[in-house]
């Protein structure tokens, strides 16, 4: 039974390792290219995901928000590994499952307020350590510290 | 049915009175005088009420006789229980010419003691005064009878007139309202008439009236920061008051996300349609307001002087949220994918009802993340207001958030313009 799809699903998803390194030569157009690794909906996991990977992009299957980080990160040039929960995961279990270490913001406080409400989805991480929510994200890029934050993380080199 | 039939008969006619008919019937009277004068029938319908009716007829009258009736109030009502043809028997026992009245009358009074009282009329002159007696006695209850027919009809013309006035001044007080409320709308918009309004669905609720009166009084408030900011700039005001100036303006742009925020949980796609803006305005619309890179560039050459490391970090926060948007508005495209991917099936494959109510559960979750985005987009605004407030001077964001100002006064002037300008109606 074939079902009508008004967008064309013919992007190109070649798989990709899921380094979420660097793409050498700077920065790159944006493009939907690359494959979202998935991977399962426990604190554990998620935590292995954050220490292996630079750039790791953690949300809801389904949402869209975690297309928005996607599409904003690859447009400074990072291919970040998403990671997808489960839609009915509770916030606050994942992350007290990290460590106080990864949750501490850069420049933020300690993530306390964090384990009180939990994590909002989606949640970006660079280098280990938890950057923020979309809107994090975004003040972020706006100031423009992003790319600083990536460069120092390693995930982007000039 | 009772009937009394006096008549008293003369030379000339013959005064019948009919007493008490109570259903509908033909009477035929027949007389028959030994004189000379024959009368012919007379067929007389009764109405059926009480009412007794006398009528008079006289031979010279007979082709054109009607019968009249009229209560007989007046003339009493007797009992009846006669039978004709005992008068008529009297009646030839006296034939005698000069009778007249009386004798019948008395003859009756032989004949019929039961008869209660009669009304002894005189002969002669009597006669006649019986006549006229009853004749206007006739047509005062015929005027009677028409007047109570004319109060009735106009008892019931005035009825149907007073509920006809009643229901137009429902219409009318629903009227008003809905004027007021659209004048409020055309108010509150930057004086454009009722464009919103028609935009609007029949049911708004209370989240968008709200949204679109505070929204008014913003618009009002901003015109007056920015005729307060163009004085002060061409008075060359010192840069402290300046700063409080340029403080108040960019916390009156919070004020606007922040209402923003709450309609966006109210009614996002009132939020999305833009209806609340000015038809120029909506032109620019993007998720819900205006593209801060549009805002970026009616701002920079507006700016100069800059440093170059002003120019610089424009340029980068031109960029910057260039691509934000860019990012947002691919999530609005993945968004609609989505959305339609969840809404699409076969129409004439055996999908269950479970499957129609999943799927709608699902595409109502999709929606719910429109609020998402139009929060996101918001808050991009926020942003790009900020880091540009950060870049420049006192004096030059002063100038900025004048320019900023003006320009979308000069929007709202320009669709206003555009709503009143004469052409013909489709």
């Amino acid at each position: 039974m074939k079902q009508a799809i008004p967008y064309s699903s013919g992007t190109a998803w070649a798989p990709r390792s899921d380094d979420g390194g660097a793409i050498n030569g700077g920065r790159q157009p944006v493009e939907p290219t690359g494959m979202a690794a998935r991977c399962a909906a426990s604190g554990g996991d998620i935590r292995r995901m954050v220490e292996e990977n630079r750039v790791v992009v953690v949300g809801r299957r389904g949402c869209c928000m975690v297309h928005v980080v996607r599409s904003l990160l690859l447009g400074q040039g990072v291919n970040p590994t998403v990671c997808e929960v489960g839609e009915d995961a509770d916030e606050a279990a994942l992350i007290g499952e990290l460590p106080t270490e990864m949750v501490a913001r850069c420049g933020g406080d300690g993530g306390a307020h964090l384990r009180r409400q939990g994590m909002a989805l989606p949640a970006v991480f660079v280098g280990g350590r938890l950057v923020g929510g979309l809107d994090r994200l975004m003040a972020v890029h706006i100031s423009g510290e992003l790319v600083p934050i990536l460069k120092q993380a390693g995930a982007l080199w000039l | 049915m009772h009937l009394v039939i006096n008549w008293i008969a003369f030379s000339e006619e013959i005064f019948v009175t009919i007493y008490r008919a109570n259903i509908f019937f033909k009477l035929t009277v027949h007389f028959q005088v030994c004189r000379r004068t024959i009368y012919s029938v007379l067929v007389i319908p009764i109405s059926n009420s009480s009412r007794a009716g006398s009528f008079c007829m006289s031979p010279n009258s007979m082709s054109s006789a009607s019968a009249q009736f009229a209560t007989s109030r007046r003339i009493g009502i007797y009992e009846p229980n006669r039978q004709i043809s005992m008068w008529g028997d009297s009646f030839k026992a006296d034939s005698s010419q000069n009778t007249g009245a009386s004798t019948i009358v008395e003859a009756d009074a032989k004949h019929d003691n039961r008869l209660g009282d009669i009304p002894l009329e005189s002969p002669g002159p009597s006669k006649k005064y019986d006549q006229e007696a009853n004749k206007p006695a006739d047509k005062v209850l015929r005027r009677l009878a028409q007047n109570r027919e004319a109060a009735r009809k106009s008892r019931l013309r005035k009825k149907a007139y007073v509920q006809q006035l009643e229901s137009s001044r429902l219409k009318l007080s629903q009227l008003e309202q809905e004027l007021e409320h659209a004048k409020q709308q055309g108010v509150y918009v930057g004086g454009h008439l009722g464009d919103s309004s028609l935009g609007l669905s029949g049911t708004v609720n209370s989240g968008v009236a709200a949204f679109e009166m505070e929204y008014g009084h913003w618009v009002e408030e901003q015109n007056r920061q920015t005729g307060e900011l163009r004085a002060a700039l061409q008075a060359h005001v010192s840069d402290i008051e300046l700063r409080m100036l340029v403080e108040s303006g960019m916390s009156h742009y919070d004020n606007l996300f922040h209402i923003k925020a709450i309609a966006a949980k109210s009614d996002v796609f009132y939020l999305m349609s833009g209806m609340w803006k000015t038809p120029a305005e909506r032109f620019f619309l993007w998720i819900g307001g205006f593209r801060p890179s549009e805002l970026l560039k009616v701002l920079s050459p507006q700016l100069e002087p800059l440093t170059e490391q002003q120019v610089v970090a424009v340029c980068n926060l031109q960029q910057s949220s260039q691509q934000a948007e860019d990012a947002l508005s691919q999530g609005m495209d993945k968004l609609q994918q989505t959305l339609a991917e969840t809404l699409t099936s076969d129409p004439l494959g055996a999908s269950g009802v479970a499957t129609y109510m999943g799927q709608m559960a699902n595409a109502m979750g999709k929606l719910e993340g429109l609020v998402n985005f139009v929060n996101q987009a918001d808050h991009l605004r926020q942003q790009t207001l900020q880091q540009m407030y950060k870049i420049l001077t006192t004096r030059q964001a002063a100038r900025g958030l004048l320019v900023l100002g003006d320009y979308f006064q000069r929007l709202r002037a320009l669709s206003s313009l555009w709503t009143a300008r004469p052409h013909e109606p489709a």
